[in-house]
């Protein structure tokens, strides 16, 4: 019987070995060493201070060392980086990375189109969910490790992110995640940071307005007050007294009160920002202000309440005047050229924000949230050229950062005994013409490949050589919104195949389906024409550039203007 | 810990986060005062210290370095204030309950709103920014300087102010919540029931917290009522620390609303729009009601057909404290030519016509004392015109807050925007059309409706 149950146990082993072998050839090679040895490099090891021609060592997800004469270890690979700069890995202070969407639940079913009755959730007291409170959620629950957002911000440099969940006035409590890893679990560095908070109203149902955001938060927090009083008076004598009503979402303000944990409120204009200030000093919570793009008036102010910043990388953009028609013989405005500077300095301000902080000596760390992959980099260089020391920025990116999340002796710097999180870059990080080439993730290798300095995909010179370009993502239904200032016109453009390139059909809001006109696609800028009647008909020119599972972009509404416009795919049938 | 709270107040007073609201120093010479309370002083100064008027007379002087402002030939009265308005919100209706008296406005100014501006220029100083009137019980309204230039939105409440709160009778809130949704209210009587049940909620409410207060000293297993913001609201409507101004038309759901102030001891109510006021105008001054109205404006829906433009004046001569409002961004540009219409509808006099867009609608607002009259000891808000204001050649050139001039009709930049938006290419300017054929106090619910219904998609 112990023979037959030691055979077994070493078939079933030798099983396991085998699916176990089956599943990593599918996944990449383990590599061959832990240990890493960077020459040649010049390393930043913290803002501000640099070592030419040192070497980093790394071994067994930790910096071994990082100088001049440093030795290498034998099993080390070599990796030459001449001419190339480390930094210690970037933090995002705040980020969704990671995190999926939630589904959607409608708060009614449409009588419309979707044919459903409405389900029955009274608006005025819809179920937590719906409202968007739900502080009792865990980033930590949520994280899919595999998600391409954690891939995106590492290709950036960034190594750790707070990931916050997604949803509306309270989404839950976010944790400090190293970007790589295969287990949720593992990626934690702090789990429960902070409570996440924002000035976003629920849809359709209470609290929709941002008013009756700021009613329920107070509601929320003086009720949770009062349940956790209660809470102890039961637990020291509960001989008579009424048995506590137990609500997840008022616990998960507990350690609020106790100021163990911080609310992280997201307030990215200045309205918000006074807004938030107000309800902290009624309720004289521990806070952290996040995703900030438009507090400079109130850098002072900030500094001494000595509150916490996070800075938002979402740096708005300008949208391009229209040239004007060629044809057109009208003189220059002159109001219009003064308003377009007003214009042209406001976006300065904006610009300016993190060396004005930076300038009175605030700290700050940066966030990506709502921010475009590929505008990340652009918006810190924006703020390096309007005045934000390189310096300045890094420490936002790294030691800022690190101290913020208490975790300062392990991540922030390029120096020994620390994690090694890395970013290894072609020319100084913040140069235009710099390539990200190594990212270290807790001692993990992800190497990117050198950019040719080639035209970019789509771009003319790409020529006939090219090769023709996928049209199955464009393919499909896209429900579009224009916004037309005063009304918002929605309808479907319908995008097809037709013999290698796109073509199809749009409803404008006359109801009337009319094919695309000279559609043009290059990369995944979508040019075409077609017209609307409204009363007259009204020649329509779009420019719209995709994104995933999203567009945006103009439409030229023959002498009315130009208005934004964008959409998003439908799911098919 | 009572010092302690006081310190750490004067703390936070010291960096600024709460309001610093900047006061001025002016001295305006020679100008026909109108002070609507104490008569019309020709040829006279007023001058304004430290943000309050210190004297009214002629040959006034102000200490050395004091602005000066000639207003020979011109016409001097106290700011306008309007009862109604919804500009300098970034939100006005919580459109998804029929009570919602625990949202107020008061948290979502919008002090880069360039309405306030415009308003400004039309002479007007002070509004009364309200919530919506899609539910029957609104949420709590702000009383607001135009203090136009600040970014902090701290700045804009008047500071000690009473607080007054919306409700809303008739269609908004029977079409929005009824037809909308198909629940309480429906019907006229559905809206008297909700404002009842309400009412004897936050009562018990209200007597629950008092019999809590009274025994927890003794009773250790004495637990508080779970707090509440929209029964605390009502409680503080019923103790009579909230004013009521209650949006209507019909002269029957007036009489309603009388009836259940007086069921529930509330002593001081405002009806809003009450175009068939002149119906009940005794009834409203017995009982001690004010009515803040349109001039000469209706059949925007079924339930205002029934109604004249001698409204203000009937209110007015039955001893009915009445105001005239804008309940728009257009309007409040321009209330001394609504009150103006008075004279020809009714042939109310100057002081008249003008009590109903100053000092009666300071007193709807609980703010009498402090604003509505030009006089010694009260807040240095002023229009200045040239031209009598109730003439249709009446010019505002000058609105002056709290002794600071926030409109100069001759020296303002032409852009006095303080909110730019970066992203968008400039086009061509559009004026908001003005299009008042739906009052405002349904913005919002449009969209909504539309959001609830998925009307859109």
């Amino acid at each position: 019987m112990k023979g037959l149950s030691l055979t077994l146990t070493a078939l079933l082993s030798v099983w396991c070995l085998s699916t176990g072998l089956a599943q990593s050839s599918e996944e990449a090679l383990k590599p061959i060493t832990r240990t890493y040895a960077l020459k040649n490099v010049t390393i930043v090891t913290k803002p501000g201070q640099t070592i030419l021609n040192g070497t980093v060592v790394v071994k067994d997800g930790l910096i071994l060392n990082a100088g001049q004469n440093v030795s290498i270890p034998a099993d080390a690979k070599i990796i030459p980086a001449d001419s190339m700069f480390v930094y210690a890995g970037f933090i995002d202070a705040l980020s969704n990375a990671g995190i999926p969407k939630p589904e959607v639940r409608p708060a009614t079913g449409g009588t419309g189109g979707g044919g459903q009755r409405p389900t029955g959730v009274n608006p005025g007291t819809p179920p937590n969910d719906l409202a968007g409170i739900q502080p009792e959620l865990r980033a930590r629950d949520l994280i899919k490790p595999a998600d391409k957002s954690i891939e995106d911000l590492r290709k950036l440099g960034f190594t750790n992110a707070q990931v916050s969940p997604i949803g509306k006035m309270l989404p839950g409590s976010s944790a400090l995640i190293s970007l790589g890893g295969t287990a949720a679990d593992n990626m934690i560095l702090k789990d429960n940071f902070a409570m996440i908070s924002q000035l976003v109203g629920a849809q359709g149902v209470y609290p929709n307005t941002i008013m009756a955001v700021m009613s329920k938060f107070r509601e929320l927090y003086k009720q949770a007050e009062q349940a956790k009083a209660h809470e102890k008076m039961y637990a020291a004598n509960p001989a008579g007294m009424v048995r506590p009503e137990v609500d997840r979402s008022l616990q998960a303000f507990y350690p609020v009160l106790d100021k163990q944990r911080p609310i992280c409120f997201v307030a990215p204009d200045l309205k918000s920002v006074y807004r938030v200030l107000a309800m902290q000093q009624e309720l004289n919570f521990p806070l952290i202000l996040g995703g900030l793009l438009q507090a400079w008036t109130l850098a002072d102010q900030l500094k001494a309440k000595n509150i916490p910043i996070i800075l938002s990388l979402d740096l708005p953009k300008m949208e391009k005047k229209e040239p004007a028609k060629k044809d057109s013989t009208a003189a220059k405005d002159p109001e219009m050229e003064r308003l377009e500077k007003r214009r042209a300095d406001e976006m300065k301000l904006y610009e300016t924000q993190a060396a004005v902080f930076a300038g009175k000596g605030i700290n700050f760390g940066f966030s990506t949230l709502n921010a475009k992959t590929a505008d990340i980099r652009e918006a810190l260089r924006r703020m390096v050229k309007a005045g934000l020391k390189e310096d300045q920025a890094l420490a936002a990116l790294t030691t800022t950062p690190a101290a913020m999340f208490g975790v300062a002796q392990s991540l922030g710097t390029v120096e020994k005994g620390k994690i090694a999180n890395l970013v290894v870059s072609k020319k100084s990080y913040f140069d235009e013409k710099s390539q990200i080439r190594y990212v270290f993730v807790d001692g993990n290798l992800y190497e990117f490949e050198a950019e040719a300095p080639a035209a970019k995909p789509g771009t003319a010179g790409a020529g006939k050589g090219a090769a023709p370009s996928d049209l199955s993502k464009f393919i499909g239904k896209w429900s579009y919104s224009i916004d037309a200032g005063d009304q918002v016109y929605k309808g479907v453009i319908s995008l097809i195949d037709e013999g290698g390139k796109l073509g199809g059909s749009w409803t404008g809001s006359d109801g009337q389906s009319k094919p695309l006109s000279n559609p043009s696609l290059k990369g995944s800028e979508l040019t075409f024409s077609s017209s609307v009647n409204m009363g007259q008909d009204i020649p329509l020119d779009f420019n719209i550039t995709f994104d995933g599972a999203k567009f945006s972009g103009k439409v030229k509404a023959g002498d009315f203007g130009v208005f934004p416009v964008e959409g998003s795919k439908e799911p098919r049938d | 810990m009572k010092q302690f709270t006081i310190i750490t107040c004067c703390l936070l007073l010291v960096l600024g986060l709460n309001a610093q609201i900047t006061k001025g120093s002016l001295l305006i010479k020679n100008g026909t005062v109108l002070t609507v309370t104490k008569g019309t002083l020709e040829g006279s100064d007023v001058l304004i210290e430290n943000g309050k008027i210190t004297k009214i007379g002629k040959g006034l002087t102000a200490p050395a370095g004091t602005k000066t402002i000639d207003a020979t030939g011109k016409y001097i009265m106290p700011g306008i204030i309007d009862a109604h308005s919804h500009i300098a919100l970034d939100a006005i209706n919580e459109g998804t309950n029929p009570v919602t008296a625990e949202v107020a406005v008061g948290d979502v100014i919008d002090p880069m709103d360039i309405s306030v501006y415009r308003a400004l220029a039309g002479g007007t100083t002070a509004s009364h920014a309200m919530h919506g009137s899609a539910n029957a019980i609104g949420g709590q309204c702000q009383t607001i300087k135009h203090r136009y230039g600040t970014l902090n939105p701290n700045d804009y409440p008047m500071e000690g102010a009473p607080r007054t709160i919306k409700f809303a009778l008739g269609e908004n809130p029977t079409r929005v919540h009824g037809i909308g949704r198909g629940i309480m209210p429906r019907t006229r009587m559905g809206v008297e029931f909700v404002i009842r049940k309400s009412f004897t909620e936050a009562r018990n409410y209200d007597a629950a917290w008092k019999k809590y207060n009274a025994e927890k000293a003794t009773k250790p297993t004495a637990l508080p009522p779970k707090y509440d913001r929209r029964l605390e609201a009502l409680a503080d409507v019923l103790n009579g620390n909230i004013l009521i101004h209650c949006h209507s038309y019909r002269a029957d759901e007036i009489l309603m609303l009388l009836n259940v102030c007086k069921d529930f001891g509330v002593k001081k109510v405002c009806f809003q729009h009450v175009n068939e006021g002149f119906k009940v105008a005794p009834e409203l001054a017995a009982f001690g009601a004010s009515a803040s109205v349109f001039a000469d404006w209706w059949a925007y829906k079924f339930e205002v057909y029934y109604s004249t433009a001698y409204n203000a004046a009937i209110l007015t001569k039955n001893g009915v404290v009445t105001s005239i409002n804008s309940d728009s961004g257009d309007y409040i540009r321009h209330l001394y030519h609504e009150a103006a219409k008075t004279q020809y509808y009714g042939g109310l006099t100057d002081d008249e016509a003008l009590a109903l867009i100053t000092i009666n609608p300071a007193k709807q607002l609980g703010v009498e004392n402090r604003i509505g009259s030009l006089e010694v000891g009260k807040e240095g808000d002023v229009a200045i015109f040239e031209g009598h204001p109730l003439s249709v050649y009446g010019i505002p050139v000058f609105a002056i807050v709290d002794g600071i001039v926030r409109f100069d009709r001759a020296n303002d930049p032409d852009d006095m925007r303080l909110d730019v938006d970066p992203i968008k290419a400039t086009t061509n300017f559009q004026m908001a059309t003005g299009r008042h054929d739906h009052d405002r106090c349904m913005q919002g619910v449009q969209e909504l409706m539309e959001e609830l219904f998925q009307l859109k998609n």
